[in-house]
């Protein structure tokens, strides 16, 4: 009897340690949905605290990320009601945590989104609520977006965040000292390109150091100025909708094979798919290539890593033009970055504050912080260059001096955008230019089905 | 109650916790991704019932089968890699010397390194500027072995195995030495009176009697090599251009990049279905084996 009565007990504790564990790891979900209770309750006690929940990623040690966090730390001061619940996430894992928290409905009130596909899904979905009103009860704000602005945030005629900034995709980084040395100037055309590739490459020198392990850079920052040069914008937009264009159309088939006639003559280093952007910086940083095709965002990492005569023989253009393009040779592929969004459960006065907060995040006194940050952003704001690195001024008068045209994973539909980035590897490896256009072309026709 | 059903009750009682947790964290999910299997879903709005297009995708799909190949690779690499190694190895460094207690740790070293920290280094090994490996390869006078380790699809595969071999070994090592020891004294010595030495020895006494432990070791292989994912994600992502993917990380490229959750949940389900019917393929062949031993 006794003995059945220990083992009763033991089973007691064996239980209460399995459903311990059980209780601990359902507590996350628990405290994520709590505001949505606490809201309820402050709408009977108004003396209490509002609390918000923000979700960002500004986690890095770069200038902008400490100067959004800046921003932050502002507002929590200047609100003693407002209790900020923020969790800060590493944008690698970002846009996962996300969607995780999306599919159980579980978003915090405010978080830094996404613009196209994400904010598409989200909007679509009804999680988060418009911003229209914010937007037009302060003109000064919204009328200071440069054109185009919001274009990736809205769907259906509303608004449901705005960008915080702004980042071309495909700039071209050359050095002056190597290019002089050899005889040769920036690359104005495709001709003048393949030269220079074979005048380097006589010379030992990498022509343009590549890092596409993680392969989205060939697709993000080639390809998209590229092909747009060589289809011009209204095809890309037919293409991406389906609607009267497709990518194995010849203009698109002619685009993938000038990318790979620049794999073919050598102008890229060996195994360039096995090294990372980071790598790919690094050969550039340590002279040995005379150029790299990246977006706006490696100025911050060349200024912190390369030494200061390749820094200062550093100089910024756009693509070459290409022969009989359709596309406008005076532009730069560039996205609008995030912005502040709210979740669609957000009411009341918590509503204000999350609004109040919106405000600080991308508000143009925001604007004027990311910029001297060495930041680009989408609105109109005057540069002080003596607050910024040399080469950033460079950049900021360069893009102010284009046109912005799409970024391909900006537009295509994610599993399209796959393909698309595993396609360019296999051209850059010698694939047919017919066959990796006709399977992007079945990713897309299937993406935009499901 | 009698004693031998008490005895029972009491390791049922004891089992259950670890398999309530069990069946919580691993069962439940499975049978769940499985049914996720049948929807369309992109993680957001309401999940399309599309019966069973996902799975008659996954048949149709050549990146599937190709990863389904690599990981085969993997399973290769571990049985006829890190196994034999690792024995042979055992069997030289039973004893507690301080050089073999020295070889020993080097060996298990890799084991408490992350698996981050080796991809890294073997990413620089086979650096196709910096790398040490073409640099030996080129003072040694072998320049025409030079090759893009990583880069070239026809040669990445190959290059993924010394680092996962390499990495794995330790646990292994640890297995068989502990067999080893516990083989009992007088058979060692009964052996010896007989006049069996050496490899003789070794075949007729020592692989039969730990013979149990290679199989458990070989079954760790076959399922750790099919869950393998982090040294291809840090050393290739899979590329270039999906040729050393393999169902892990295709798996999480599906579900977490492209956002179809339904397809990588009919992915994962398959990768399930595989590595049960590898398992039970290779406990079929091993108990063969053993009969004609």
């Amino acid at each position: 009897m006794k003995k059945r009565f220990v083992h009763a007990l033991l089973l007691l504790m064996m239980f209460s340690v399995a459903l311990a564990g059980c209780g601990s790891s359902s507590t996350p979900a628990k405290e994520e949905s709590s505001p949505a209770t606490t809201e309820t309750k402050n709408e009977e006690q108004p003396k209490e605290k509002v609390k918000l929940s923000l979700w960002h990623n500004f986690t890095g040690e770069d200038l902008r990320a400490k100067a959004m966090r800046g921003i932050i730390d502002q507002f929590q001061k200047d609100h003693a009601n407002v209790q900020l619940d923020i969790q800060a996430i590493p944008p690698d894992g970002y846009r996962q945590r996300l969607k995780t928290v999306a599919a159980a409905n579980e978003l915090p009130d405010v978080f830094i989104m996404h613009p196209g596909t994400i904010a598409k899904e989200f909007s679509s979905a009804g999680l988060v609520q418009p911003l229209n009103d914010l937007l037009d009860s302060n003109p000064a704000w919204k009328d200071g977006y440069l054109p185009n602005s919001f274009d990736d945030f809205t769907f259906d005629g509303k608004t449901y965040s705005a960008p915080m900034g702004l980042s071309p995709t495909s700039i071209l980084y050359y050095n002056k000292t190597i290019l002089t040395e050899n005889g040769l100037t920036v690359p104005k055309t495709w001709d003048e390109l393949l030269n220079a590739v074979k005048v380097l490459k006589e010379k030992n020198i990498i022509p343009i150091a590549l890092g596409n392990k993680a392969p989205w850079l060939a697709q993000s920052s080639i390809l998209s100025s590229l092909a747009d040069r060589v289809t011009g914008t209204e095809w890309f937009d037919k293409a991406v909708a389906q609607d009267g264009a497709k990518f194995t159309d010849p203009e698109f088939v002619q685009a993938l094979t000038y990318l790979q006639q620049l794999g073919t003559t050598g102008a890229f280093q060996e195994g360039f798919n096995a090294i990372d952007t980071t790598q790919m910086e690094q050969l550039y940083a340590q002279g040995k290539a005379a150029m790299i095709i990246e977006g706006g965002w490696a100025v911050t990492n060349l200024v912190a890593t390369a030494p200061k005569d390749v820094l200062a023989a550093t100089g910024v253009a756009v693509l070459p033009s290409i022969p009989n393009g359709k596309g406008d040779p005076n532009s730069v592929s560039g996205a609008t970055g995030v912005g502040p969004a709210l979740s669609s459960k957000v009411e009341g006065a918590k509503k204000d504050i999350a609004n109040q907060l919106i405000l600080a995040l991308a508000g143009p006194e925001a604007q004027k912080t990311t910029l001297e940050a060495n930041q680009l952003v989408s609105f109109k704001v005057d540069l002080d260059k003596s607050k910024v690195e040399p080469l950033f001024a460079d950049l900021y008068s360069l893009v102010n001096s284009v046109k912005r045209t799409p970024v391909y994973d900006s537009k295509l539909t994610s599993a399209a955008t796959e393909t698309v980035n595993n396609g360019l590897q296999e051209l850059l490896l010698g694939a047919k230019p017919e066959e990796i256009a006709k399977k992007i072309q079945d990713a897309q026709e299937q993406g935009l089905k499901e | 109650m009698t004693t031998a059903a008490r005895a029972r009750a009491f390791i049922l009682i004891g089992l259950l916790p670890a398999l309530l947790l069990y069946l919580i964290f691993v069962v439940v999910p499975v049978i769940w991704s499985s049914y996720y299997g049948f929807f369309s879903w992109k993680g957001i709005g309401e999940p399309k019932y599309i019966g069973l297009g996902n799975y008659v995708e996954v048949l149709r799909d050549p990146i599937f089968w190709n990863s389904f190949k690599n990981n085969l690779y993997i399973v290769a690499y571990s049985i006829f890699g890190q196994v034999p190694i690792a024995l042979v190895l055992a069997i030289l460094l039973t004893r507690n010397s301080w050089i073999q207690k020295f070889l020993r740790a080097s060996i298990f070293m890799p084991m408490v390194l992350s698996s981050v920290v080796i991809g890294l280094i073997w990413g620089y090994i086979y650096h196709p500027q910096i790398g040490i490996l073409n640099f030996l390869l080129d003072s040694v006078g072998l320049s025409s072995w030079k090759a893009g380790w990583l880069s070239d699809p026809k040669v990445a595969m190959f290059s993924i195995g010394p680092p996962i071999i390499w990495s794995n070994i330790g646990p292994y090592l640890i297995l068989f030495i502990a067999a080893l020891q516990n083989i009992p004294g007088e058979v060692n010595d009964a052996a010896k009176m007989d006049g069996a030495e050496g490899f003789r020895k070794l075949m007729r006494i020592t692989l039969p009697i730990i013979w149990g432990t290679i199989k458990v070791a070989v079954i760790l292989c076959i399922s750790g090599s099919l869950k393998a994912f982090d040294l291809i994600f840090i050393m290739t992502r899979g590329g270039p251009a999906n040729s050393t993917e393999l169902l892990a990380t295709y798996m999480y490229n599906n579900t977490f990049n492209i956002f179809r959750y339904g397809y990588g949940s009919a992915v994962s389900t398959s990768i399930v279905i595989l590595s049960l019917l590898l398992i039970l393929g290779s406990q079929l062949l091993m108990n063969r084996n053993k009969n004609a031993l």
